[in-house]
């Protein structure tokens, strides 16, 4: 009998027991100090970024796990049209959406609210994106319509889930004000519940979530700046999913732990120098032509590492809407490089200075570019700055060559509008990031961008790319995937390769499948 | 006493407006747009432009200063250009994480200090010394981050004793779990200062002729170091364990992000990164107060130690 009563009290003991219960909470570590500005429509880091991913939808999304505009599908608008023109928009948005936090019905109107407070540049980073938006109306509860001066390329990438695209709720907005980004309100899977400054944001779940309560009851996103200590806190259990070191030897170094599952995901970050072709000696092209001959692409992806990084393949990253994947870059040719050099009058080679910022993988990867340009008599002359101040005087023409490293919304027209229209040249009102002073491809950049017809504006982001390439402009050299890890316990609910908002989607369906 | 006190304090104010100024100029030599900072690379130049006008960034600069030290004054430190809160409450927030750890970790220094340096003093170039003075030595040079990893690698890793995550609040096992790694990481180095001072300071005092008489009369050698020797060698571990205190609290911010901790260090680089023009100039004064009310409390004790200092 009291064998039986003893079976009976371990039994007991052991099904209560956390051991048996299935985790519940996911705690993330990223590789930062705190948290930015909590606020979708200003966020631009990749901390930031992400987290607010997790909270917020867009009209549309791209499938959960990938990157590109061909996965778009419906998220808070169940389906939309548009006159034959792209200039008129209609969504029809789902009923029965719940803001987080009991402050009601995400509606219309709520749509039309963030939309406008996403292109309000008092209100918004990516105001720019939105300088096409004529009039954004709700006609009723569930209709939203927007009205374009001219067509856009890859509109629905503008009120996808990322950036200006993430749909805020408007009695939150306007009630909280400036305070927003302390108390994000959204209709995503989870909602913002506590922040700890340097420590930690906890997230919870959102029960009333339109597809569904998540299998995860909270999200701890844990500020852990320090690669070293987000490692070893990953080692000893304390994270389940962790931010990566962006490079090769992190992932060989995780991959060997047990039960550790690690992802380079798209999109990548095309690391390209900006020669700026005002300035001597880089106005004469063909001291450009031999910067181009002399950097050797695959040299530095075997430097970086093979599963990280891959060569870049035009002046703007690859995969996107409208990059040419077989783009007319020039090839490794050392001797050419030196001809060139020489034919410019610089026989005994020349020395060109760059502003570089101290960010480690970047600085690594200018000092091996150093190393391949000195083979062809081109002295890479780095004066290192911290990474505000590489900002700041980047954008003030002190830097003859600027090393960029980004991503953007994967369409051609963003990172070619950006960085090589020249209504974006530094220094001017219009400026964003056009280091170069590129102006040889405005006609077609401009033109696809509200070419109606898919082809053509297909052709046109061709010549573009051409153009700029012949003119280098640019000398993009390789592009760095993103680095996560994750214990292969947790289960994300899709398959991922990518993820626009840069972290691995946690979505309703991710859950600890031990 | 009096008199005193208010000398130093009125000397303090002189030395926090000097700061200020100071920090106030400097911040804004070095390069980098705030406003830039915190909307990305992707903003534009209007609504960059938009956002310095907000923030009070497009005034000139006498107008920038007299408006801060207006507030200055009133005891309104500004808010926080990243954050939007108030620059004293961030501070507030974070102060006890880093103050807990810069005291615990200067008792430990004291408690193996001390007694370290008094016992080389008395062994002189003897094993015991030299053994002491390289260890000293080498925690002097060792850069605290790499003891802070060693020790994480052995205690957390390795024995599972102690989170990585140092930053647990709730009850005080977790409380303890959570400040003993940081604490011995900064007190091993703080004990090696201690220790140099003590006994150097030991060192001078044991060749003192009272020293050799109170050994000559028969007083037991125990008293003779503990009592005599080591209360008159006092006041110079004392000015190094109070100057060491500001450079503490300085130090810790690798402490800091090694363990995951919160605190001032952190704050300060994070302000630093993002151009927070009104939180580093606010976090300057709590630096330069800590300062200040340290050197005070040092001189203050002097008077306490050796009866024969009079404060004036």
């Amino acid at each position: 009998m009291r064998k039986i009563v003893f079976a009976i009290v371990c039994a007991a003991l052991m099904l209560a027991s956390p051991a048996f219960a299935q985790k519940k909470s996911l705690v993330v570590g990223m590789g930062s100090a705190d948290a930015g500005k909590l606020d979708p429509h200003i966020a631009s880091t990749t901390p930031d970024k992400g987290l607010l991913s997790w909270m917020f939808n867009g009209l549309v999304r791209v499938r959960p796990g990938r990157i590109s505009p061909e996965f778009i599908e419906p998220d808070l608008a169940e389906s939309w049209t548009s006159n034959p023109a792209g200039t008129e928009w209609t969504f029809k948005i789902r009923s029965g959406v719940q803001c987080h936090h009991g402050y009601g019905e995400f509606t219309a109107d709520d749509a039309a609210y963030s939309l406008k407070r996403a292109s309000n540049k008092a209100t918004s980073s990516y105001s720019n994106d939105y300088s096409a938006v004529d009039k954004v109306e709700a006609l009723d509860k569930s209709t939203l319509k927007i009205t374009l001066k001219n067509p856009v390329a890859g509109f629905l990438g503008y009120v996808a889930n990322v950036n200006g695209g993430n749909m805020i709720c408007k009695k939150a907005a306007e009630e909280m004000g400036e305070n927003f980004a302390k108390k994000p309100i959204g209709t995503g899977p989870f909602m913002f519940a506590e922040y700890q400054p340097q420590q930690f944001v906890k997230l919870v779940a959102n029960k009333q979530y339109f597809r569904g309560a998540p299998q995860l009851d909270e999200i701890t996103y844990r500020y852990i700046p320090a690669d070293s200590s987000r490692d070893l806190a990953f080692q000893s259990g304390e994270l389940d999913m962790v931010y990566g070191k962006q490079d090769q030897t992190w992932v060989d170094r995780m991959s060997k732990l047990p039960g550790v599952k690690v992802v380079a995901m798209d999109p990548a970050e095309l690391s390209e120098l900006h020669l700026n072709v005002t300035v001597k000696p880089l106005d004469d092209i063909r001291v450009r032509q031999a910067i181009a001959y002399a950097v050797d692409r695959k040299a530095i992806v075997a430097f970086k590492g093979a599963g990280t990084s891959r060569e870049a393949v035009s002046v703007i990253p690859s995969g996107y809407l409208g990059t040419d994947q077989k783009a007319p870059l020039f090839p490794y040719d050392l001797a050419k490089a030196k001809a060139l050099l020489a034919e410019a009058g610089y026989p005994n080679g020349v020395t060109i200075k760059t502003i570089h910022t101290t960010l480690t993988g970047m600085q690594t990867l200018i000092e091996a570019t150093q190393a391949q340009l000195k083979k062809a008599g081109i002295n890479l002359d780095i004066e290192l700055v911290e990474h505000a101040t590489f900002h700041a005087q980047i954008r003030k023409d002190l830097s003859p060559i600027v090393h960029y490293q980004a991503g953007r919304f994967p369409v051609a027209d963003v990172y070619l509008t950006q960085f090589f229209d020249s209504r974006s040249i530094v220094g001017t009102p219009t400026a964003v990031t056009n280091f170069s002073h590129c102006n040889v491809a405005d006609d077609e950049i401009r033109g696809a961008r509200v070419a109606t017809d898919p082809v053509k504006q297909l052709a046109l982001w061709k010549t573009a790319q051409e153009k700029i390439i012949k003119a280098v402009c640019g000398v993009p050299i390789y592009e760095q995937l993103q680095l996560w890890a994750w214990k292969d316990t947790l289960d994300m609910g899709y398959e991922v390769q990518g993820s626009l908002n840069l972290s691995p989607p946690v979505t309703e369906k991710t859950r600890f499948i031990k | 006493m009096t008199t005193f006190l208010v000398r130093r304090l009125a000397f303090a104010c002189v030395t926090l407006f000097a700061t200020l100024t100071l920090v106030f100029v400097l911040v804004r030599i070095v390069p980098g747009d705030p406003a830039q900072l915190i909307l990305g690379d992707q903003a534009s130049r209007e609504a960059i432009d938009a956002l310095r006008q907000r923030l009070g960034l497009d005034l000139p600069l006498f107008k920038q200063y007299t408006v801060f030290l207006l507030g200055a004054l009133r005891g309104d430190w500004g808010v926080s250009m990243v954050s939007g809160q108030p620059v004293i409450g961030e501070v507030l927030r974070v102060l006890p994480w880093t103050i807990e750890l810069t005291v615990l970790s200067l008792v430990i220094g004291i408690l193996l200090g001390v007694p370290a340096g008094v016992y080389a003093a008395i062994h002189r170039n003897r094993f015991v010394d030299y053994a002491v003075r390289i260890s000293s030595l080498l925690g002097l040079s060792f850069p605290p981050f790499v003891s802070a990893i060693i020790l994480l690698l052995v205690f957390a890793i390795a024995l599972p004793w102690f989170p990585v995550i140092s930053a647990r609040s709730g009850s005080v096992a977790a409380w303890y779990q959570s400040i003993a790694l940081p604490a011995i990481s900064l007190g091993l180095i703080s004990a090696a200062y201690v220790t140099r001072v003590t006994r150097s300071a030991m060192l001078e005092v044991l060749s003192e002729d009272y020293v050799r008489t109170a050994r000559a009369k028969g007083v037991p050698w125990n008293v003779v170091i503990w009592r005599h020797a080591l209360r008159n060698a006092l006041i110079p571990i004392i000015t190094v364990v109070g100057l060491y205190l500001g450079i503490l609290i300085g130090n810790s911010v690798l402490t800091e992000i090694v363990f995951s901790r919160p605190g001032l260090g952190k704050l300060l680089i994070g302000a630093l990164n993002q151009r927070d023009y009104p939180m580093l100039q606010g976090m300057m004064v709590i630096y330069t107060l800590i300062v200040v009310l340290v050197n005070l409390l040092t001189d203050l004790s002097y008077g306490f130690v050796d009866p024969r200092v009079k404060l004036k």
